[in-house]
């Protein structure tokens, strides 16, 4: 992808986020992927405030000695970033092209609500919060999807059962 | 967003998801979603309003006990800058007791 269309995608992510009516367009202009079959389903084990909870997010966010997401592929990356809960606040990127991060730049809170999850763990309302959430980049299509249900996507959730995870709070961009 | 939450889940782990493409989650059919209709980059709110992204969070959360049917998606009652987030109401515990 040249340097051009990057700019391209960019300038059409900023117009669509401050001018939701334009989004629409180019939503139904995207189809995703349509899941058949039998929607997995467990409930939680225990009330929240015995649960550890984690987060994944599709925002684009990672730490800043990490690699960016690769922008140059059209159908996006399937890769994902390990973040560190207590770190994150002070140290992010956001590499996405295809919506305005201005504003999560301001308050990643908007994105990737740690601070209020923490805030709930010491009002008592969650048990705990686990210490690695993940973090990919959402605009995923193409020969990447299969890569996605494949390997990142069952690779995080092993981790997250190795980390003893009860809750996972999943949040776009 | 909804093909990872659903591999998540099939691991065992329950999950919620926030949406703001309600289209697209009708699609993917993730295990459980709250919608809210606001723009892009936002699906907690507006920077710096903690009230707002918490009314967020406590439904998502309100929903992971509340619903009892895999794909349901709940529509959320507030208007992008026009909900005083301040009369939020939020539960003392999840799920509510």
């Amino acid at each position: 992808m040249t340097f051009f269309t990057r700019l391209k995608n960019q300038l059409i992510a900023r117009l669509i986020t401050r001018y939701p009516q334009l989004a629409k367009r180019f939503v139904d202009a995207y189809k995703p992927w349509e899941s058949e079959g039998e929607i997995p389903w467990v409930r939680p084990k225990a009330p929240l405030a015995q649960c550890k909870v984690a987060m994944v997010t599709t925002s684009g966010v990672h730490h800043r000695g990490q690699p960016p997401f690769d922008m140059q592929d059209s159908d996006g990356d399937p890769s994902f970033r390990e973040i560190d809960g207590e770190s994150i606040g002070g140290d992010f990127l956001i590499t996405h092209d295809y919506y305005d991060h201005a504003d999560a730049e301001k308050d990643l809170n908007i994105i990737f609500p740690l601070e209020r999850l923490r805030e709930m763990v010491g009002e008592g309302l969650i048990g705990k919060l686990a210490k690695k959430h993940y973090s990919f980049m959402g605009h995923i299509d193409g020969r990447h999807i299969p890569a996605l249900i494949t390997r990142s996507a069952p690779e995080i959730a092993r981790r997250l059962k190795a980390e003893g995870v009860d809750v996972v709070l999943l949040t776009p961009a | 967003m909804g093909l990872i939450q659903r591999e998540i889940e099939k691991a065992g782990i329950a999950t919620v998801g926030v949406s703001i493409v309600r289209d697209y989650s009708e699609k993917v059919r993730p295990p459980r979603t709250v919608f809210v209709r606001w723009p892009f980059g936002h699906p907690l709110g507006e920077p710096g309003n903690a009230p707002q992204q918490r009314a967020v969070i406590c439904e998502a959360f309100k929903a992971l006990y509340a619903l009892e049917e895999p794909g349901q998606i709940v529509d959320l009652p507030f208007a992008w800058r026009r909900f005083d987030y301040a009369k939020y109401q939020e539960p003392e515990s999840f799920p509510p007791t």
